[in-house]
């Protein structure tokens, strides 16, 4: 059944976005809306969403695990996907011989499994990469990396080492990378393959011959280094590749105009502003198979998220805010990180708002949310709040609580990446190696 | 084939210049096949002759006329020391100096990260990520296209025999001349023969000589060999390696000018020159002479000082909305004309920039320290007052503002970051419980910051870190978090006085004179210098291992240019550590899983 690509949504209406919702999307799908029409299953993406400083025990985890959890006063901004999320508390990360390196170990147990021997470094690939390696082949871009808070450095998406992703810092940024020069619009009618990118992929051919000689006489460190210039450029070739295709497009969806510039730095209220409009963008990249993996973070671990006119700001107060008596945590604290989740929140609701065949893009996605510590205040890891969502095409079942019962981190991150369809055994190193992923969610 | 040499003059090549050992060999099929193991050649630092004008073509291939040390000779004796990343300033100032100050360089670049004090040091540790990479793709694209676009094609060495068609010779001779200044090293014949090859295909295909080129060059301007600085290093005797001519050439320019070799050192490398005392002398006293020093002290300055944190720095606008990305900017500019203008315009005594009040300001700076400025124009030079409390650069705007926090000052921050830059004392992390609650907020009865703090210096845990960063913050306390002057907090006068090292000191004053006074400052900024040279953690760098170079900063009454000159003139600064023996599956931090 072919149908002409004009009657792809292009609307708009009076300026405002359109989105015209035409039956014959389901055309390309097969019966059930699981699946292409030629039997290739609907791609599962992979995204990230970082935030620094963690939650409050107090008043995050439920009482009771399972399904039927009591919504947490720090949970309540994620209510409206409850069915989607899951939960997990009291999950452990053990350092073994390694320090804990503040605002940094949890974050890279979490990343990674591993409890990081360096600070500021993860010592492998971060799981949003190790999944890219496996679902990316024939997206644009491998992963895409995002920074709400303005600053590229902010980025826990890595290679290893200290090779972070730069993140886009902006949304015009963002914008620009994704649907600027080199996009091919797949809402658009008359696509062409554009002769430019075959012409470029000689030159990047070209430059990959010389890999031989570029790597004589370097020593190891140096040689690893080269081999992921290599690897650099092998990927924008990919790139290009995909670029020649006809992008094949499932989700309704709408591409939007760019954003204007804006400031993008730690005040929260900027945050607000810039973080709904990096969702949207991102989940419209996943929608568009830019890319399938998205990572978005709202701050540094060691959060410098403020309240402009409170003078302490987010980090300070978590060491100098004293515990109320009465209540038992630190009140402002305790603000804070509900606001991190309202910003968790802004990006469910994005994912969740475009429509793909029998559900959404989230329903379509893992998402998983990690932070750097338990409890701030002492620099606390064990008990990192972890909360994904997203159903990954079905591969995981949601609406759960999974109380603590020691498991080591890891075990979330072999479970979601065993769910989007990795082949793998076991994951993380020494005390938090872990061969057992949570069964009761994976169907 | 005979061996045919002539001069060409575009690269300034003296015409006589004999390499010290020389092997002529040439064949068109050397060049086609990668067999370099044909040829034997002693290793000669620097012993490439290139010649342009004798490429003979042929039908499948280019072939050149070369006396050459081999890749392949080279690599039992060679070893790689270092890789270093071009930063963004470096990139762009090496495509201004190569094809001109008019190209446009529309990009993103990856951040660098600062280690050991240095965002320098980074750019030996990262790699280029897949994002890094399509930037420069791009840019790449971009450069090239503007260079062979029309109105530049006058500049290029030469032009085709007929626009819409292949020129090897012509594509040849400009690959040549751009490959060597691009890549601070002739290019192989291997390297050459790529490039007129593809050039040559594209031409062919789209009819247009200048499209091919465009695509060749494009080729080199993302080539690792532009993108990263390699540091040659070969066998000088038993056991003892040094950096070979065209990695002498390419260490001194950026860290003397920020930018690629100019055409003058890269014949100076080329005829061994800088493997000579003399030689080198010669060359380090004509680019010190030159006012592109300055570009090459900024650029260092900007990294020791650490005024990229201004980058991304916020500041509450609610409690100061003065404060804004103009005013960060003129902090930062500030700061630097002052660092400049003493150390090389006024080849003054850097421990003074310390104490000096004297300073440039721009109106943006004059409405924060309140002064007023009935000038035109910006960047005047001006003198504080006895009286104003300003003394040295750590009580510019700069240095108080970018180790605050939004919306209060932070004593901890500043004394812990100025030991840290000046003094080249890293603090350790705090202990991971570390308690604040006895510090209440500002509402409480400790009103001052300094009463706040008199915890760390209580508790024995903290007082071993705190009681060497809190004083030194402590005498700061009379600027408030954007650099503005203030004598009470929250109602109650600011008391200024502390004691560092056992001498009590009084405000940013006392302050000031302690850093002069310090050996350590002086020595802090001979091992950043180094460090920033060659790439390594500063923490790394030994005071033995700038023996030479603090001596004649010393001597010459801490005079920056002394230092500079002692360093790159030291006998040992190019030397090279022998490769280390490979083992099997050694462990690198970087690699991919």
């Amino acid at each position: 059944m072919k149908l002409d690509r004009r009657f792809l949504l292009r609307g708009t209406c009076q300026g405002a976005l359109a989105v015209m919702g035409l039956p014959f999307l389901d055309c390309f799908l097969d019966g059930n809306g699981k699946a292409l029409a030629d039997g290739r299953p609907l791609p599962t993406r992979f995204n990230t969403f970082f935030y620094g400083l963690g939650l409050t025990k107090k008043l995050w985890i439920p009482k009771t695990g399972g399904k039927d959890y009591e919504m947490t006063t720090q949970l309540k901004p994620l209510e409206p996907f409850r069915a989607k999320i899951n939960v997990f508390s009291e999950l452990r990360v053990m350092l073994d011989d390694n320090p804990n390196y503040q605002h940094w170990s949890g974050a890279g147990a979490a990343a990674t499994g591993i409890s990081p021997s360096k600070q500021g470094e993860f010592d492998t690939k971060t799981i949003d990469q190790q999944i890219a390696d496996v679902i990316s082949h024939g997206t644009r871009f491998k992963s895409v990396s995002a920074a709400a808070a303005g600053d590229p450095k902010e980025s826990y998406s890595s290679l290893g080492g200290a090779n972070a992703l730069p993140a886009e810092p902006s949304p015009l940024a963002l914008y620009t990378r994704l649907f600027g020069p080199g996009f091919q619009d797949p809402t658009k009618g008359d696509w062409k393959p554009d002769p430019q990118v075959m012409i470029q992929q000689s030159v990047l051919s070209a430059v990959a011959e010389n890999r031989k000689h570029a790597m004589q006489n370097l020593g190891a460190p140096d040689r690893a280094r080269m081999d992921q210039y290599f690897t650099s450029v092998r990927e924008a070739e990919l790139e290009m590749a995909a670029e020649l295709q006809r992008p094949e497009i499932i989700a309704k969806v709408t591409i939007p105009d760019a954003p204007p510039e804006m400031t993008c730095n730690n005040a929260l209220p900027n945050v607000r502003k810039v973080t709904p409009i990096m969702a949207k963008l991102g989940a419209i990249a996943l929608a568009t198979d830019q890319t399938r993996v998205f990572n978005l973070s709202i701050s540094e671990p060691q959060s410098q998220l403020f309240i402009p006119g409170d003078s302490l700001g987010y980090h300070q107060s978590t060491h100098e805010e004293p515990i109320d008596p009465v209540l038992g945590y630190q009140p402002r604290v305790s603000q804070y990180n509900l606001y991190t989740m309202e910003l968790y929140a802004t990006f469910l609701k994005e994912l969740d708002a475009i429509p793909e065949g029998d559900g959404t893009i989230l329903d379509h996605s893992i998402v998983f949310s990690f932070t750097d510590q338990s409890y701030a205040k002492i620099h606390a890891v064990d008990g990192l709040p972890i909360i994904i969502a997203g159903g990954a095409n079905g591969r995981l079942k949601t609406g759960y609580h999974i109380a603590g019962d020691g498991s080591p981190i890891s075990r979330v991150g072999l479970t979601m990446q065993k769910a989007m369809g990795v082949s793998l055994e076991s994951w993380g190193r020494a005390s938090m190696e872990t061969k057992t992923p949570y069964t009761e969610l994976l169907v | 084939m005979s061996a045919e040499k002539k001069k060409t003059n575009d690269l300034g090549l003296a015409a006589s210049a004999q390499p010290r050992k020389k092997y002529v060999k040439l064949a068109i099929s050397q060049c086609f096949s990668a067999k370099l193991n044909d040829v034997s050649v002693p290793v000669v630092a620097g012993s490439w002759m290139r010649n342009v004008a004798g490429l003979i073509l042929s039908v499948a291939a280019v072939s050149a006329v070369l006396a050459v040390g081999t890749l392949a000779a080279r690599a039992a004796t060679t070893e790689v020391v270092s890789l270093r990343r071009l930063t963004q300033a470096e990139y762009r100032n090496s495509i201004a100096d190569i094809f001109g100050p008019d190209i446009e360089i529309r990009g993103t670049f990856e951040p660098t990260i600062r280690m050991g004090g240095l965002q320098a040091t980074s750019t030996g540790v990262l790699s280029i990520t897949p994002a890094g990479f399509e930037s420069y793709t791009k840019m790449a694209d971009s450069i090239a296209t503007q260079v062979t676009s029309e109105k530049y094609r006058s500049k290029l060495p030469c032009a085709p025999q007929s626009a819409s068609a292949p020129d090897d010779a012509c594509m040849a001779q400009v690959l040549n001349h751009y490959g060597m200044l691009l890549f601070r090293r002739p290019l192989t014949p291997d390297e050459l023969k790529n490039g007129v090859m593809l050039g040559r295909t594209l031409a062919k295909s789209s009819n247009d000589f200048y499209a091919g080129l465009r695509y060749s060059l494009a080729t080199l301007i993302q080539a690792p060999d532009f993108l990263f600085r390699k540091e040659e290093a070969v066998t000088v005797g038993k056991n003892q390696y040094a950096l070979e001519s065209y990695s002498r050439a390419t260490r001194l320019s950026y860290l003397l000018w920020s930018t690629t070799p100019d055409n003058e050192l890269l014949s100076a490398a080329q005829n061994g020159e800088l493997n000579t005392a003399a030689g080198l002398d010669k060359q380090v006293t004509r680019l010190m002479a030159s006012p592109r020093l300055e570009a090459g002290m900024r650029s260092f300055f900007n990294d020791m000082f650490e005024l990229d944190t201004f980058d991304n720095v916020s500041k509450d606008s609610l409690f100061y909305p003065k404060w804004s990305a103009i005013i960060a900017a003129s902090a930062k500019e500030e700061t630097l004309r002052t660092t400049l203008d003493l150390a090389l315009h006024s080849d003054g005594d850097m421990r003074d920039l310390m104490t000096t009040r004297k300073t440039f300001l721009n109106r943006s700076l004059a409405a924060l320290y309140q002064i007023p400025f009935p000038f035109k124009g910006d960047w005047v030079p001006y003198e504080f007052s006895p009286d104003s409390g300003r003394s040295g650069i750590v009580t510019q705007a700069s240095v108080v503002a970018m180790f605050s926090h939004p919306g209060r000052s932070s004593p901890t921050e500043r004394g812990v970051a100025l030991m840290d830059i000046l003094l080249c004392e890293p603090t350790p992390s705090p202990p991971a419980n570390v308690d604040f609650s006895i510090v209440n907020d500002t509402s409480g009865p400790l009103k001052t910051v300094r009463e706040r703090l008199t915890a760390h210096a209580t508790n024995p845990t903290c007082a071993s870190c705190h009681n060497h960063s809190d004083p030194i913050g402590l005498t700061l306390e009379g600027f408030d978090t954007i650099g503005g002057r203030r004598t009470t907090e929250n109602g109650k006068t600011i008391d200024l006085s502390s004691t560092l090292q056992g001498k009590h000191v009084v405000g940013a004053e006392g302050l000031s004179h302690y850093l002069h006074d310090n050996p350590k400052y002086t020595m802090c900024i001979a091992r950043k210098l180094y460090a920033y040279a060659d790439g390594l953690n500063s923490e790394d760098v030994e005071p033995s291992a700038v023996k030479t170079a603090y001596k004649a900063f010393s001597d010459a009454g801490f005079r920056l240019r002394a230092l500079i000159k002692g360093m790159v003139e030291a006998p040992d600064f190019f030397n090279a550590a022998p490769p280390a023996p490979e083992t099997p599956n050694a462990a690198t931090k970087v690699a991919a899983k």
